[in-house]
């Protein structure tokens, strides 16, 4: 019998043993590395925590694999463009009590590939071969999680990173993310307007659960799945370069220049 | 800087640069005052080249089944109409005060490239030479501003008008984006020390993001128009669906252009609005930092809301409805500087001089305009008034009632220190009510038009009920406006001969360019007065009662980055979008075509050597750049040479492989594969014998001595651009040979 959607949001969960493991681990070290005292901080970092639950246990996740496209892209964007950010929000600034040794790699805090980092993710994992396997492949899709994650918070490090010297000031950080931002744009386009098959798999989704009916039933064809999928690699992910940017300017016009131009990229 | 009471004597406006008054100082000036006034006095001439126009178009329409015009004529009218008015006027005009005030604005001498900004200027009276010359050459454009195709094309528009508009849009261009990378050139490297970026008045700030949004929005329009070009004049079928090229293509390259275009042509509007009524309403700018960041969200969102102009083309449902979303968010920052400007006025001291009443009518009617643009980004209501006088109504009130009126404002506001001499209020304000109800009658009654189903272009229409009387209002507004205009020329004659006074500072303003006399002398300022905040001349007056307290003194020495360097960076940005454009139009002609036509002709192992000659030569600049900073004048010359002889090596493969397309029969005209093929590597070739041009002119400075003393800033630029050129074929080779071949 065809699904509801109802019943569809409420039995679609997956309480996968490793992504519960994960978020618990990471709170109880967030908590003892911050002596459980929390500040406005936490906040970013336990709503990091809830996206990512979000992203890879909600019925979302059941869509993504393999079944719809533009569930697929929203769970991308969500590990690349919203967790890691979040995530590195919320940790204290370095020097503040704790130490994080190295935080991510040495060279990673080079902004050129920072910037190849997250740029090279988006682009990568929509290779039709890769984005295939990682629909369809158990071990492959948690790589693709891992390695979102992981070059979401390279990307991420220079913004919003928790050592303050290896932050981009704020006017080399509009063009580093608007950049970011065109060459997502790019790619969303072309997915938008690629014909269909940019991940072959989900032209005949492997349908295990039945859920084909309920969703033409939301008037999804595979081909508006597609153009979804694009358009919000395209439309609301640069929404979020957009929301960084004018974040950095508000850091921009709250901090006095003198430390900014120290730090002035244009400088040798 | 002193000011005599007697004022200064009449037409002091051209004496800005006291060596010698005659035609030939102001053709060969450099002197970025005369430019500015240059620029407006051309785009002067063009808006009433342009209002006639209009005039003409009205007057045909005053009445229903008027035949003053044929179909034809009235074509062309409102081609020309729209082209002249948005690149000849509402563009030149707002970069003619950006040249006379930023500089001044930010204490600087003059702007960065002095030279290059009058070879700017150059090309808007080339530009609209060419635009104009079509007429004599049989028949001037009749497809529209955005020249759709395939109407665009040689089949429907075979006269050459066309053509003329490509080529004067393409001048246009280059002028446009030199004054662009000029402009942040000087606001990045030219500031008076203290007068740090977070201080920029906001005139200055809001030039300086949007000619970012020029250089990165004008390469779109490029793109097109050429391929174009190719189309008409080498037989290509870019846009020609009869023969598998694609119409919409054109529609989605020209709003990537056209829409940012919008907001080109207002945000330097914006910026003279936020100065005016600070100045008038006697507060410092509520929300400085909420104005100057919402234009950088402006900027961004207007690159991505094109598809808004396309509604009706059938893009299907999840298009429409992301841009339908997207386009209304960015009504959200426009609305946020809408309530700061309000918010100044809100317990002010107003002063309501002609300039302020340009600035509050500014308000008034940019919101309207704002509002019924609002209702576009609404899909259903999308198709029912596209392309009715409701949306001619919607972006009138936009850039007459908004951009030009800001103009008007600034004009009033800035003439005194263009002149020395004050314009007479009593004419302004007779200008002002002309205007305001000239303009308001003219186009408010265009939305009732619309929504009643009279759609733009057409020459003439049937005598329906309540037409003829509407479209009567509307021709004696505009000739009403017309009027006007004569008004504002006396205004600005009578008072460049008899004109009151002005002194240094006629309106107690704040900012640095009333810190000089009027009209400023030569080399603009003899002395600064110290920058403290982001009102200089208050803080001058108010030693007591400072804007920024002392304690948070920002240092600030005068000379930042290189301005050679910042430069070419933004040029380079500007070539890597077109490029961009240049390959998402190569991606889409050939990769949906199995097999891939190009795949037999190609030689992608033979390309490929020569590719490495390119790359190495990156290598070899590389080398020579490390040996002149050790200081090894031999070595570099070797390295510089072995560059040169790389890229020419490259160059002479792409003319072996070219020579073999030709005699397998090859033509831009054959297919799209070819077409393209020829497009992209051709315009990279160009890029690489630039290049190459470049090179040779380094390496005559190198043998006439030029490095001796260290001084390499032209080699490490011109490296900058040799490398990108490199890494462009990079991109190139791997779209068209390796991608291209093998998918």
């Amino acid at each position: 019998m065809d699904m509801t959607t109802g019943q569809f949001l409420s039995s679609g969960w997956n309480w996968n043993p490793l992504v519960v493991a994960a978020c618990f681990v990471t709170a109880y070290l967030y908590g003892l590395a911050c002596h459980w005292k929390f500040r406005r901080k936490s906040f970013f970092f336990l709503a990091g925590l809830v996206v990512f639950f979000l992203a890879l246990a909600s019925p979302l996740d059941l869509l993504a694999r393999g079944v719809l496209f533009s569930a697929h892209m929203f769970q991308h964007l969500l590990l690349v463009l919203i967790v890691p950010p979040l995530l590195l929000l919320g940790l204290p600034v370095l020097g503040d009590h704790i130490h994080i040794r190295g935080g991510v790699l040495p060279w990673g805090s080079h902004p050129l590939v920072a910037w190849f980092s997250g740029v090279g993710a988006m682009w990568f994992w929509h290779v039709p071969a890769f984005c295939n396997a990682a629909a369809t492949n158990g071990p492959a899709h948690a790589l693709q999680t891992l390695s979102l994650l992981f070059l979401g918070a390279l990307f991420w490090q220079p913004l919003v990173g928790p050592r303050m010297e290896q932050r981009l000031s704020p006017l080399v950080g509009i063009p580093y993310l608007f950049s970011a931002c065109i060459a997502c744009s790019l790619l969303g386009i072309w997915i938008s307007f690629a014909p269909l098959g940019v991940c072959p798999v989900f032209m005949n989704p492997v349908d295990k659960l039945d859920l084909l009916p309920m969703i033409r039933g939301w008037g999804v064809t595979p081909a508006a799945d597609q153009q979804i999928g694009g358009l919000l690699m395209w439309v609301p992910a640069c929404l979020v370069y957009l929301g960084a940017i004018l974040g950095l300017l508000g850091r921009f016009y709250r901090r006095p220049e003198k430390e900014m131009e120290k730090k002035n990229a244009w400088r040798k | 800087m002193t000011e005599t009471s007697s004022g200064p004597p009449s037409f002091e406006i051209f004496h800005a640069r006291k060596a010698g008054n005659g035609f030939f100082e102001w053709v060969a000036t450099v002197d970025h005052k005369r430019i500015g006034i240059l620029y407006l006095l051309t785009a002067f001439f063009f808006f009433g080249v342009g209002g006639l126009e209009a005039l003409v178009m009205r007057l045909q329409l005053a009445r229903p089944n008027n035949t003053l015009l044929s179909p034809d004529a009235y074509n062309q009218l409102f081609t020309m109409h729209g082209t002249t008015m948005i690149f000849l006027v509402v563009m030149p005009t707002l970069i003619g005060l950006a040249n006379y005030f930023v500089p001044l604005m930010i204490g600087a001498r003059d702007m960065a490239f002095p030279r290059l900004n009058a070879m700017g200027y150059w090309f808007l009276p080339f530009g609209g030479l060419l635009l104009h010359f079509s007429f004599l050459a049989g028949g001037a454009p009749s497809v529209g501003w955005f020249s759709y195709a395939p109407l665009s094309e040689t089949p429907f528009a075979s006269s050459p008008g066309v053509d003329y508009w490509i080529l004067a849009l393409f001048a246009l261009g280059i002028g446009s984006i030199s004054a662009s990378i000029n402009l942040i050139a000087t606001v990045l490297a030219l500031r008076a020390p203290g007068m740090s970026i977070r201080r920029l008045p906001l005139f200055v700030w809001m030039v300086f993001v949007n000619s970012f949004l020029l250089i990165l929005a004008l390469p779109a329009l490029n793109a097109a128009i050429i391929m174009l070009f190719i189309d008409r004049q080498l037989d290509a079928h870019f846009f020609l669906p009869t023969h598998g090229g694609s119409a919409l293509l054109w529609q989605h390259f020209f709003w990537t252009f056209g829409h940012p275009e919008v907001y080109i042509m207002v945000l330097p509007a914006f910026g003279i609005i936020s100065e005016v009524i600070p100045v008038f309403a006697r507060k410092p700018i509520f929300g400085y930092e909420f104005v100057a960041g919402s234009t950088v969200a402006i900027a961004i969102l207007s690159f991505g809301v094109w598809a808004h102009h396309m509604f009706a083309v059938g893009l299907g449902q999840p298009m429409n409805l992301f841009f339908a979303a997207s386009s209304m968010m960015i009504a959200v920052p426009t609305g946020v500087k809408v309530f700061n400007w309000s918010a100044t006025l809100w317990g002010g001291s107003i002063r309501l001089t002609t300039s302020m009443l340009f600035a509050v009518a500014f308000l008034l009617q940019f919101t309207l305009g704002g509002l019924s643009g609002i209702t576009f980004a609404v899909v259903p209501i999308d198709w029912q008034v596209t392309d009715t006088y409701y949306l001619v109504a919607h972006f009138h009130y936009v850039l007459f009632g908004g951009s030009l009126f800001g103009v008007f404002a600034g004009i009033y506001y800035w003439f005194p220190k263009m002149s020395g001499r004050l314009l007479s209020e009593s004419v302004g304000r007779i200008h002002f009510w002309l205007t305001v109800i000239g303009f308001n009658m003219a186009f408010f009654v265009q939305h009732f038009l619309g929504l009643m189903g009279m759609t733009r272009r057409v020459y003439t229409y049937p005598d329906l009920p309540g037409w003829g009387l509407l479209n009567l209002i509307s021709t004696v507004g505009a000739f009403l406006l017309g009027f006007s205009v004569l008004v504002l020329v006396w205004n600005i004659v009578v008072s460049l001969r008899r004109g009151a006074a002005a002194g240094d500072n006629p309106w107690n303003a704040w900012t640095l360019e009333w810190a000089t006399s009027s009209p400023p002398v030569e080399q603009n300022f003899d002395r600064l007065p110290p920058i403290r905040g982001r009102r200089p001349l208050w803080d001058l007056a108010h030693p007591e009662n400072q804007d920024e307290p002392e304690t948070s003194l920002e240092k600030n020495e005068g000379n930042r980055i290189n301005k050679n360097q910042v430069s070419m960076m933004c040029f380079i940005a500007s070539e890597a979008f077109f490029f961009i454009m240049l390959l998402i139009a190569y991606i889409f002609y050939n990769f949906s075509q199995h097999p891939n036509p190009g795949a037999q002709l190609l030689n992608p192992l033979r390309t490929g050597i020569f590719t490495l000659c390119l790359l190495a030569s990156s290598f070899t600049y590389w080398r020579a750049e490390k040996r002149l900073e050790s200081q090894d004048p031999t070595g570099f010359l070797f390295w510089l040479a072995a560059t040169l002889v790389l890229g020419a090596v490259f160059l002479t493969g792409q003319g072996l492989e070219y020579f073999e397309l030709f005699q397998k029969g090859l033509r831009a005209g054959t297919d799209l594969f070819s077409a393209s093929f020829f497009m992209v590597t051709g315009l990279h070739g160009l890029h690489v014998l630039i290049g190459l041009a470049g090179l040779f002119i380094v390496l005559a400075m190198a043998l006439a001595g030029d490095f001796k003393a260290g001084k390499i800033a032209a080699v490490k630029t011109m490296g900058l651009y040799w490398h990108f050129v490199d890494v462009v074929w990079i991109a190139v080779f791997t779209t068209i040979y390796l991608v291209g071949l093998w998918t």
